[in-house]
This record gives structure tokens, C-alpha cells and sequence, in this order.
């Protein structure tokens, strides 16, 4: 009896210490506790949330429940629990444009996350301007998008190449400066019959289409002479997007989109890379996956071919003031944050607030980041400094000259002089909506270039004075990263 | 004297209740919110517009290239489902050889997930990696742009609904078929008819209010057509395959305008009441032929 009771004594004592120790490797304590998380259908995004997930559940015992909503759904979702005042999820990863519309319901970022080394490690364009909305922080960048250029090396150094292209087009051939250039480029390599063509874009509606139409517009439309005029006029809010800028733009879009291969009028940012990977196309334009993907020799049949550059730019830029065309001495690029990169935030209705940023603060750590931004598949580019100073990290997946080129273009077009911001506004989608609608239409030659955006420009003022001319302006100023109207 | 016994309240209310619950009261709440302008996204206070937004949707030319749409795809896709539908029914009734496999094999479509058809279909048409254009690229034609022009795309989408659906209409005309009498054949037989007069003669009228039930089920559940060209084309290029449930879906569900898609469920729900109304009014005369 006895001896009995004394090995239940030692029994309950040594499950009480191995307890204890494992309470001990939980800094800070969050057994027992279950964060969900609303994400885009993975692996983009979802699986970099599942990779951050498994290092807080190291560190903290705490679970993550990674929900995943196809990216058409995302939206309607989130803002339906939201607005529903629903603890459904403790954390929403979401697209930066968003943010106005889900502000009233998102907590504030602790002060105590807004400084430090990893705080400041994050890209100032990030830190300071996109996840800064009136002055305060609501969500963590956890992925950085800027649209950038990315081409066949091998196709571009090849003797025999660089002379044809040299005889037919008076320069030599190199990664673009100019819209004009780029399209010369896809022309020159245009060979359906060798099954390699010129370029590949997004043209699909729903298939992130309108980003690769600002990315063209954006060389004409950003003018550093009058800040922040590139979708509306930051004095009136009055639609820009149908002046010459962007006539132009649209222009060179539906250019290329006969440049790609066939029936490119179907390709979503998935279709580019595949095409990219696969080798059919000599050029293309788009967030940092294209490179990393192209680069992966399990995916990709360039591997160790890939090239990147900064966006092409132009020396002639529209002025919405002026309302006319400035020109400048040397070309200058407007590399544009399309989408600008995932944001997580955390809803004020949420149970576990603390854990939950805690969790935030893992999943963008510098070293957690850093791990998924070169990971194929995760959907997360460089938003760190840390992320493109970092050659030995990138020699994982690229050889030297890729990595040089390739951080070389992403910090380059995220710390460029005149970067063109992504319209965040209020009622985002119902300015997004019509502008696929009328992008449909005008690739598929059923309008003009110029009826298409008057179309669109004539609905983005109707919307305007809908949801009040003043509240979006203010709202539009605060994107655009320019101090409130007096 | 069972009649006014107050034990009825008891059994009646509760079954009031939950049809006002579940029923009337959504439908009521759609239509008052119908005659209001309130977006949930930016969040706008609710202000009365009465008939504002239905007018505003009558002026819309995308709402009425939905209408079309939609009632090209139903018209269209239920034609020819009952004609592929009637047919097939024919012939399983005619007792052919492995009519059993058959009967499951071509009934497997209905059984499927619209959004997993659409998928399978959208992998189909698939402008470079599509078996279709593969294959038809074999015989040296160039590839066709099945769901990046507007009228391909269409047809395309009809396609899958005719896929998906003649099954149905094969199950219920098959039922139908093996519920006829066989003396007027052997009646019809014994005069020498034919095969086409037996059937314009007697299967065809003898079919016909089964045949009037099946086409306005399936007119009525194509009208609500919404996954299959979400999937396909997410109504693009443009707003060629743009159906009226994806329109209100937009509307509602990306930019919350509620109060607008209230109006717009509900001159759906005139449209479809119309179409009904007339289609029956039409088959009336026909149908009381046969009582």
C-alpha cells in the first residue's frame, strides 16, 4: 500500500515538473489558445501564414487555425463579419486597398510594435505609407508588392540576338527604360512558331488584371510635379483616369496583350508565371513570385536565366494641374506598388487581441519573413530591408547574377524617387469593378482605348459624389500620403 | 363543434410563426430595404429613395444585357436539353442493349457539382493548356478564343448547362414514357402508323404536361444560373456572360449596395414571374386539350 502511494507521489511529481517545463518553453504563455485567421486560398499567402503559425505554436503553444477563402470571396467575407460585429476571426490578412473600409473595425497596433530594430527594418514605404491610415497603424505589412520587370538573360545575351535586334530597332538590346522598348522587345521575340513569344500580362477580369494596366499607366500618370494626381485630382477629386496619361497606357496594354501568346486575354497573374516558368515568353511584368518561380528548377525550365529590372519608365508625363504634358531630361521609372502587398490586422471584436498581435509579430519577424519570402510558393516578396540585403539567404534559390538583379530591382523600385502608390479608397471595389468591366471591353476591341476610360472616369465621379465628394477626398489624400485639405 | 375548440390555435400559430419567420418577414425586410439607399461599404446611414433604384436599374444598360444573357442561356440550354433529353428517353424506353449502364452512365453529370463542371470545363477550354484546342490544333486549325470572345464564351457556357442538365430532363421524360398505356400502340400498330405518327400522334401529346412541368422547372433553374459562369468567365470579357444572379452578386456581395440589389432581386423576381405566367398561358389551351 505503501509503496504504492509513493510511486503515485513521484508519478503526479514528475508530470507536475515535465508541465511545468513545458509551461516554461512557452514565452509568452498562449496554451490553450486558438487563433483563427482568415487568408486567401493557398498556397499564396495561406502558406506563409502556416509557416509563421508553426514557429508561434513553437514559441508560444498556442494554436493558429488558417481559414482559406478563394480570392474573389475574401472580401465579401471579412467585411460580412466585420460589419456583423462576429469574433469569427481573430486576425484578417487583407489587401492594403481595403483598409479604408475595414478601419472602423480594426484595432490599433500596440504602441510597443511600433519601434524598435525589426520595426524599423521594415521598407519605409510600408511603414510609413501603407500601413498607415490618418496618422495611426492597424495592420502589419506581411508582404511586399511592388510590380517589377523580369526577362530571359539568356535570350538577351545571345550574340546572334543582340545583333538582329540592333539592326531592326537602332539600339541595343537590354532590359527596356520605355514602355516603346518593351513592346519593341515582345515584337522582336514574337515566334509563335517556335512556340516562344513576346510577353505575358494579366488580362483577365477577376485575374488581378487592372494592376498590370495601372503598372503601364503609372510611367505617364505619376507626376512628381503634382504629387498624388495619378487617379484623382488631390484638390477636386475629380477622376483622372481618363486623360492622354492614361489613354496612352491603355494603349500599350492592349499592345501587349497581342504580343503574348494565344488567347493571353485569359491569363490571371497564375497564367503569367506559368508561362514565364515554362519558357514562352522572353519578357514579362509583375510581383517578385514571377522571378522567384522562374528561378525554382523544380517549376521552371529557365532556372538560372532569369533576369529583373525596375519597371520601364517615361520622359513625358501628363499633368493633371497643368493639363499637359511635362517633360523631363532623362526617363524617369514609376515603379508601381500594385496591390502593395498582404496586410494582417486584427479586428477589434477579437477574444485573444494580445495573442493575436503577438502572433503578428512572429509571422513578420525578420527571420520568419525572410524564410518564406524564398520560399516558392509563398506568395511573399521583400518588405523588409533585411529581406534584399540579404545575398546569402537568396543564393538558396538564385545564382549570384539573378539575386544581384533581382533584390537590385525590388529595392530599387520600392526606395524609387518617384514610386507610385495603389488607390486605397472607400468603396474600393465598386471603383475596381468598372474599371474590369470597361478593360474587358476595350481588349476585346469593342470600345476605344478612350471611350473605355471616359466610361470609367464618368462612374468614378458618380461614385465619388455618392459616397460624399469630401470624405473621399480626405480619404484619397490620406492614400496618396498628402497632408488633409484645409 | 371540432371547430371552435381552441386546441387548434396550438397546432396552427407555431406553423404561422415559422413560415413569417423564415418567409415573409426576409421578403418584406428586401422589399422595404428595395426603396432605400444603403451600402453597407462605405458605410452610408440608410435614406428613402422610393422607386429611385429601380429606376435607376431600368435606365442601366447592364442590367438589361443580364436579362438578355440570362435568357439567351435559358432559352437556348433548355431548348436543346429537351430535345438531346426527350431523345435519349426515347431510346433508353426502347429497350436497347445495356440500357441499364447507359441510363447510369448519362445521368452521372447531374449528380455532379455545378462548380466542379465549371472547373473541369474551364480546364477544357483552357486556351493553351485546353485538351480542346490540342486537339482541334491536330487538325491545323488555330485556337479558338473559347472564353475570351464574348460569343464563344457563351456558347460555352450553354454547353456545360446542356452537359450538366439533359440528365434530368432524360430521368423525368423516362419516368413519364414508362407510365404510357401500351394498347394504343398495338392499337396504333394494328392501323399501320408509323413510327413518326406514333410518336406526333401519341407519345408527343400523351408526354406533353410532363413535358410542360420539366421545361419550366428547368426555365425556371436556369434563370438562377450564377456558379457555372462565375467559375467560367466571372461574366467577362466585358459583361458579355454577365447573368442576372452574378450581377446582384456583384452588387451585393463586393460592393454592398443593398438597397440596390433588393430592387434588382425584385424586378428578377417580376421578370421570372412574367416568364412564367406567359409560358403557361401559352400552354393552357394545349394542355386542357388533353383533360
Amino acid at each position: 500500500m505503501l509503496r504504492r502511494t509513493f510511486l503515485m507521489l513521484t508519478t503526479s511529481l514528475a508530470m507536475a515538473c515535465a508541465a511545468g517545463q513545458a509551461n516554461a518553453a512557452c514565452s509568452p504563455d498562449y496554451s490553450g489558445v486558438t487563433l483563427t485567421v482568415a487568408s486567401q486560398t493557398g498556397p499564396y499567402i495561406a502558406s506563409a501564414l502556416k509557416l509563421g503559425a508553426d514557429e508561434w505554436t513553437k514559441k508560444t503553444c498556442g494554436k493558429v487555425n488558417v481559414v482559406e477563402f478563394p480570392w474573389s470571396e475574401l472580401y465579401p467575407k471579412i467585411v460580412t463579419s466585420l460589419t456583423a460585429s462576429d469574433a469569427t476571426f481573430d486576425l484578417v490578412s487583407f489587401a492594403p486597398a481595403w483598409l479604408p473600409d475595414f478601419v472602423p473595425y480594426l484595432s490599433e497596433m500596440p504602441k510597443a510594435m511600433q519601434s524598435g530594430k525589426d520595426w524599423d527594418d521594415v521598407e519605409p514605404a510600408y511603414r510609413e505609407r501603407l500601413m498607415v491610415w490618418e496618422g495611426k497603424i492597424y495592420s502589419q505589412s506581411m508582404d511586399g508588392d511592388v510590380h517589377t520587370y523580369t526577362y530571359r538573360m539568356d535570350l538577351f545575351s545571345d550574340p546572334k540576338e543582340k545583333d538582329a535586334f540592333k539592326a531592326k530597332y537602332g539600339y541595343d538590346l537590354a532590359p527596356p527604360k520605355t514602355w516603346k522598348q518593351y513592346l519593341d522587345i515582345a515584337e522582336f521575340f514574337q515566334r509563335p512558331d517556335k512556340g516562344l513569344w513576346g510577353t505575358a500580362e494579366a488580362f483577365r477580369r477577376g485575374g488581378q488584371q487592372f494592376w498590370f494596366f495601372f503598372s503601364h499607366a503609372a510611367a505617364y500618370t505619376n507626376n512628381p510635379n503634382y504629387p498624388g494626381a495619378m487617379f484623382f485630382d488631390p484638390e477636386t477629386m475629380d477622376a483622372q483616369i481618363n486623360n492622354p496619361g492614361w489613354v496612352k497606357g491603355l494603349e500599350e496594354y492592349i499592345r501587349a496583350s497581342k504580343l503574348g501568346p494565344p488567347n493571353a486575354l485569359n491569363f490571371s497573374f497564375g497564367e503569367v508565371n506559368a508561362a514565364v516558368a515554362g519558357g514562352q515568353v522572353a519578357e514579362s511584368i509583375g510581383w517578385g513570385d514571377t522571378g522567384v518561380i522562374a528561378a525554382d528548377p523544380k517549376q521552371s525550365k529557365i532556372s538560372g536565366k532569369v533576369g529583373s529590372a525596375v519597371l520601364p519608365g517615361s520622359d513625358e508625363i501628363w499633368n493633371a494641374k497643368t493639363k499637359k504634358w511635362d517633360k523631363f531630361p532623362a526617363v524617369l521609372p514609376a515603379p508601381f506598388m500594385a496591390f502593395g502587398g498582404w496586410q494582417i490586422g486584427v479586428p477589434k471584436v477579437g477574444k485573444n487581441q494580445q495573442a493575436a498581435w503577438d502572433f503578428v509579430k512572429t509571422l513578420t519577424s525578420p527571420e520568419v519573413s525572410g524564410q518564406a519570402a524564398i520560399t516558392g510558393g509563398t506568395g511573399v516578396n521583400p518588405y523588409r530591408k533585411s529581406h534584399t540585403a540579404n545575398l546569402e539567404l537568396w543564393s538558396k534559390i538564385f545564382s549570384p547574377q539573378e539575386a544581384k538583379e533581382y533584390l537590385g530591382a525590388q529595392a530599387d523600385s520600392i526606395n524609387g524617387k518617384n514610386v507610385a502608390l495603389d488607390m486605397r479608397l472607400p468603396g474600393y471595389f465598386s471603383y475596381t469593378e468598372v474599371v474590369e468591366i470597361e478593360l474587358g471591353k476595350a481588349l476585346a476591341g469593342q470600345t476605344t482605348p478612350q471611350a473605355a476610360l471616359d466610361t470609367v472616369a464618368k462612374e468614378w465621379n458618380r461614385l465619388t459624389d455618392e459616397f460624399g465628394r469630401a470624405k473621399q477626398l480626405a480619404a484619397y489624400r490620406a492614400a496618396m500620403g498628402l497632408p488633409p485639405k484645409n | 363543434m371540432m371547430r371552435n375548440d381552441p386546441i387548434k390555435h396550438v397546432f396552427i400559430w407555431p406553423a404561422v410563426l415559422v413560415v413569417l419567420a423564415i418567409s415573409i418577414f426576409p421578403l418584406i425586410y428586401s422589399f422595404t430595404t428595395s426603396f432605400l439607399s444603403y451600402r453597407l461599404i462605405p458605410p452610408i446611414p440608410p435614406r428613402v429613395v422610393w422607386f429611385g433604384n429601380y429606376a435607376t436599374l431600368l435606365q442601366e444598360p447592364r442590367f438589361w444585357n443580364a436579362i438578355v444573357t440570362t435568357t439567351l442561356i435559358a432559352f437556348i440550354a433548355v431548348g436543346l436539353q429537351y430535345v438531346i433529353g426527350f431523345g435519349v428517353a426515347l431510346a433508353l424506353n426502347a429497350r436497347i442493349p445495356g440500357e441499364r449502364l447507359f441510363r447510369v452512365a448519362l445521368l452521372l453529370p447531374m449528380l455532379l457539382a455545378p462548380v466542379a463542371v465549371a472547373l473541369v470545363a474551364r480546364m477544357i477550354f483552357n486556351p493553351t493548356m485546353g485538351p480542346l484546342n490540342q486537339f482541334l490544333s491536330m487538325f491545323g486549325l488555330a485556337n479558338l478564343p473559347f472564353l475570351t470572345n464574348g460569343h464563344w464564351a457563351l456558347a460555352c457556357i450553354i454547353a456545360v448547362e446542356i452537359w450538366q442538365w439533359t440528365p434530368f430532363i432524360i430521368l423525368m421524360m423516362l419516368a413519364g414514357l414508362q407510365t404510357l398505356p401500351e394498347d394504343v400502340y398495338e392499337a396504333a400498330e394494328l392501323e399501320n402508323a408509323s413510327a413518326w405518327q406514333q410518336f406526333w400522334g401519341i407519345t408527343f401529346p400523351m408526354m406533353l404536361p410532363i413535358s410542360a412541368a420539366v421545361v419550366f422547372i428547368r426555365l425556371i433553374e436556369s434563370y438562377k444560373i450564377m456558379d457555372t459562369v462565375f467559375v467560367m468567365t466571372g461574366g467577362g470579357p466585358g459583361v458579355d456572360t454577365e447573368t442576372l444572379t452574378l450581377f446582384a452578386y456583384q452588387e451585393g456581395f463586393k460592393k454592398f449596395n443593398l438597397g440596390y440589389t433588393s430592387a434588382l432581386s425584385f424586378l428578377f423576381l417580376i421578370a421570372i414571374t412574367i416568364i412564367g405566367v406567359t409560358y403557361l398561358a401559352l400552354l393552357r389551351p394545349h394542355l386542357e386539350k388533353r383533360r
